[in-house]
């Protein structure tokens, strides 16, 4: 690792960006402008950001509130929790003294904002002893950690056995060589029946108990309740969005995707999130309203679903990239949630969660039933053509939301979603939805070049007559 | 004898699959340690272990299977593709790992298009990833429905009575393979790295009575016969899957022996025994789930390195090749914390990446080999014995 890599640490880092960038817009134009030029690696993806409007100004907010929590965490008397992205924050938000940091958030913002992403901290995953084909999207993250560039977490919560390997892999090794308690959600091969819900109940109880034990204090319940309170009310903003978003030409723009995806996934349960998807529907609503896309333009060319999930490269140009090409972006499959309510759900209630907040054990199962949905957790446990699996929700999705083709991404060490993305492809095909396997790292450019990427999906685009 | 096995070893329908098969018998494939082999037998069946070895090509492998996905599971694709496991009667696939566990949509999937390739009785079997109260309770369940599915397609019955049979015919294998631990462990050496690695596999590739009236037969004679690991390191193999013989002989060509492994295919499925006393079930889902050393089962990797360590000074290992086939993460990740620990007990390690299959790359295996050896031939002659004080303090410590 060069020595101007270990000059700062990551957490901090990715504060300083974020926490600067969301106030840019506090100034006028002119200021503005100017601030751009001096943040010539990622100024594409703030810029894209910020010309959202207010949505774009508070979620940077919301990521600038997150970062300062993970950054500041031991100055606060607080405890970090350091994870992945399958489990859900709500718990740990639900605690006074916790603070989770996932490794994929932080990888994707560091991907996005340094010059040149992660690869530094991947790499140094591999000279700790990790294997060179582990999965980008912790090492981009974890590397640092190993390295000693961030805040040391106090305890790893891992939700990935069962789910994907290499991400439960990742936090066994940190666990190791950081010498940090490490607890691991697990989960059986389906999804729905009272044995399965049971089971799932009562590990999440237990990772209650090690929570509490570690953080060093008690689940409050009305900080709980507060939590899912908030929870659910995002869950109907939501709804309304998805409802909105089959509309032709899709209403909501591209870049919302990942607010929406990214807000769950970092800030579920806060003040915060809800803030930010109000504003998101009314923009939704006004260009329904007026029968506009979502793109810079107002025009819809063609309809994307990713069916797996997003790129991420440096200056988040994939976004970029598809707003100017007029490409309506639908949820992307994999960061799918399951709220009740939820229109690609429909007709399959029985694999979405519902909260109940009447009682302490009824918030509890809430949670665990939120859990065992989660993206990824969901999709990817058992066969990919059982019930509920990720065909199913690609097919149900397609259905509902029209995409004109879709497009996988993963990462190299998906081994998961690799050992059948050549049947979801075929599937796909003969269900009529032209689908592109990508051969690239969503989290690492070096495997494959963005433009190469950009190249294939306007290649497949042209051959396939989606557009002319 | 050991001939023989080697044969059994060898190859996949073997001559005690033919008569097993020519009688009539049944027989069903499987994918992994966690699949009890007691209750196939139980249910009059013939477990079979699937393997991947004689692949020549990979043409079906890497047409369902993504390039990032480990050879084994590819490698079985393949001979399940072309036909070469046609003469199961049954499979079970469980998520071993990840690519493992999607053998089972391409399995299924690629005998769509090469016909009659998938045997009749096919099934996903999901197994917990952590040994806790309710995950034991959980798989139980799961046995319990293999139980059911079984009885049903193969129209037999699994009584308490035959399970308690199968695992005490199981457990006497068992027990017989720890004495040919004994053997291995043992200053002289009477057999081979390879040779004990053809017992290994032959122990899931026949009928389990036929296996250990051989094995008692094998024990026997290498009671008496002579030491073939004069002057030899003495080393212990772990990381993934490995079931080529091939292999161990390069690394005994280099100038040692292996007397010991932990891997998959290997010395995994022996080291306790399923207790006989309480309901078999129950047994059998409390004993594979919590006497596991394979790294699905997270965070477990103490009680892991605790058992290695215990192997080393046992088997008074010189050095320990850490392999894993590429990507398998779960080993390739845990080799590197291996590596660390074991090295700072004072134990000389060696990681190397590798293919399953058909050995294409002897030449550089070879070569790696050669230079741990050199490295080690400096290092003191045996852990177990000479180990400096302050490595022996680090091994306590660890």
């Amino acid at each position: 690792m060069k020595r101007e890599t270990r000059e700062y640490n990551l957490d901090w880092m990715l504060w300083s960006s974020v926490v600067s960038g969301s106030k840019v817009m506090d100034g006028t134009d002119k200021e503005y402008q100017a601030l751009l030029r001096l943040i010539p690696n990622f100024r594409g993806i703030i810029d894209t950001i910020l010309r959202q409007g207010e949505p774009g100004r508070l979620f940077m907010k919301m990521g600038a509130e997150y970062l300062d929590d993970i950054k500041a965490v031991h100055e606060k008397g607080k405890k970090l929790c350091f994870g992945t992205f399958v489990a859900s924050k709500d718990l740990f938000y639900a605690f006074d003294n916790v603070v989770p940091a996932w490794a994929e958030i932080l990888t994707v913002f560091a991907t996005m904002m340094m010059r040149k992403g992660t690869a530094e901290y991947m790499d140094y995953c591999c000279e700790a002893g990790f294997t060179e084909t582990s999965c980008s999207a912790q090492r981009g993250s974890v590397g640092a950690y190993l390295a000693g560039l961030a805040e040391k977490p106090d305890f790893l919560v891992c939700g990935a056995p069962g789910i994907c390997d290499t991400n439960a892999n990742a936090m066994q090794f940190m666990s190791e060589y950081l010498d940090i308690p490490l607890f691991q959600l697990t989960f059986p091969s389906n999804l729905t029946g009272r044995r399965i819900t049971d089971y799932q109940r009562k590990d999440y109880r237990a990772l209650i108990a090690f929570v509490e034990e570690h953080a060093g204090s008690r689940l409050d319940e009305d900080r709980l309740r507060s939590v899912l309170a908030e929870h659910r009310r995002q869950d109907e903003i939501i709804n309304e969005i998805f409802d909105l978003t089959r509309l032709k030409p899709c209403p909501m723009p591209p870049i919302f995707n990942l607010f929406l995806y990214a807000g769950r996934l970092q800030s579920s349960g806060r003040k915060s999130l809800t803030a930010l998807l109000e504003s998101m529907l009314r923009v939704v609503r006004e260009n329904a309203k007026a029968g506009r896309a979502g793109t810079v333009s107002g025009r819809e060319r063609a309809r994307l679903l990713m069916c797996y999930i997003d790129h991420y490269t440096t200056d988040g140009r994939f976004w970029q990239w598809v707003d100017s090409q007029d490409i309506s972006l639908l949820p992307t499959l994999i960061f799918t949630f399951f709220n009740r309510g939820i229109n690609y759900a429909e007709e399959r209630q029985d694999q979405t969660y519902e909260i109940d907040t009447s009682t302490m054990d009824a918030m509890i199962d809430s949670l665990a039933d939120i859990n065992s949905r989660m993206p990824m957790v969901k999709q990817l446990r058992g066969p990919y053509d059982a019930a509920g699996m990720w065909r199913e929700d690609l097919f149900c999705m397609t259905r509902l939301m029209k995409p004109d083709f879709a497009v996988y991404l993963g990462s190299m060490g998906c081994r998961n979603s690799y050992g059948v993305n050549k049947l979801i492809q075929r599937d796909a095909e003969r269900f009529g939805l032209p689908t592109l396997l990508l051969f690239a790292d969503a989290f690492d450019d070096r495997v494959a070049s963005w433009e190469f990427c950009v190249e294939k999906i306007s290649e497949f685009m042209h051959v396939r007559g989606i557009v002319s | 004898m050991i001939g023989t096995m080697r044969e059994a070893a060898q190859n996949l329908q073997n001559a005690f699959v033919r008569e097993w098969k020519k009688d009539g018998g049944k027989t069903v494939g499987y994918s992994c340690t966690f699949i009890p082999e007691e209750i196939i037998h139980a249910a009059g069946l013939l477990p079979f272990r699937l393997r991947g070895i004689g692949t020549t090509s990979m043409s079906i492998g890497d047409s369902y299977f993504g390039a990032v996905n480990c050879s084994l599971p590819k490698c079985i694709l393949q001979l399940a593709g072309q036909g070469s496991y046609t003469f199961l009667d049954g499979a079970i696939i469980t998520n071993g790992c990840d690519s493992m566990r999607r053998l089972e949509e391409c399995w299924r999937k690629a005998s769509e298009d090469h016909r009659g390739t998938l045997p009749e009785y096919y099934e996903y079997f999901s197994v917990p990833h952590k040994s806790v109260d309710y995950s034991v309770e959980f798989y139980e369940e799961e046995l319990r429905n293999m139980v059911g599915t079984l009885e049903r397609h193969f129209r037999c019955t699994v009584s308490e009575q035959s399970l308690k049979k199968s695992i005490s015919l199981y457990n006497k294998g068992r027990t017989l393979l720890q004495k040919l631990d004994e053997l291995r462990f043992g200053r002289d050496v009477p057999i081979s790295g390879e040779d004990a690695m053809a017992v290994l596999i032959a122990a899931h590739a026949m009928p389990q009575e036929r296996f250990i009236e051989m094995l008692e037969g094998v024990i026997e004679g290498l009671g008496k016969a002579p030491s073939v690991s004069g002057g030899k390191k003495r080393l212990m193999l772990m990381g993934s899957a490995s079931d080529d013989m091939d292999f161990i002989h390069v690394i005994e060509e280099a100038g040692a022996i292996v007397v010991a492994d932990t891997v998959c295919y290997g010395s995994r499925t022996y080291s306790a025994l399923v207790d006989e006393e309480s309901d078999p079930l129950h047994a059998l889902s409390s004993h594979y789930l919590k006497h596991s050393i394979c790294p699905r089962m997270l965070g477990y990797y103490r009680t892991r390195l605790s058992y290695v360590m215990d192997l080393i000074r046992k088997a008074r290992v010189d050095g320990v090749i850490l392999q894993n086939v590429r990507f398998c993460d779960l080993h390739g990740s845990e080799n590197g914390i291996f590596e660390r620990d074991l090295e700072a007990a004072g134990i000389p390690c060696m990681r190397l990446e590798r293919e399953y299959g058909p050995l294409t790359e002897t030449g550089r295996i070879s070569m790696r080999i050669d230079a741990f050896m050199e490295r080690i031939s400096t290092h003191c002659s045996s852990i177990g014995e000479t180990t400096s004080d302050a490595a022996r303090t680090r091994q306590q410590t660890i």
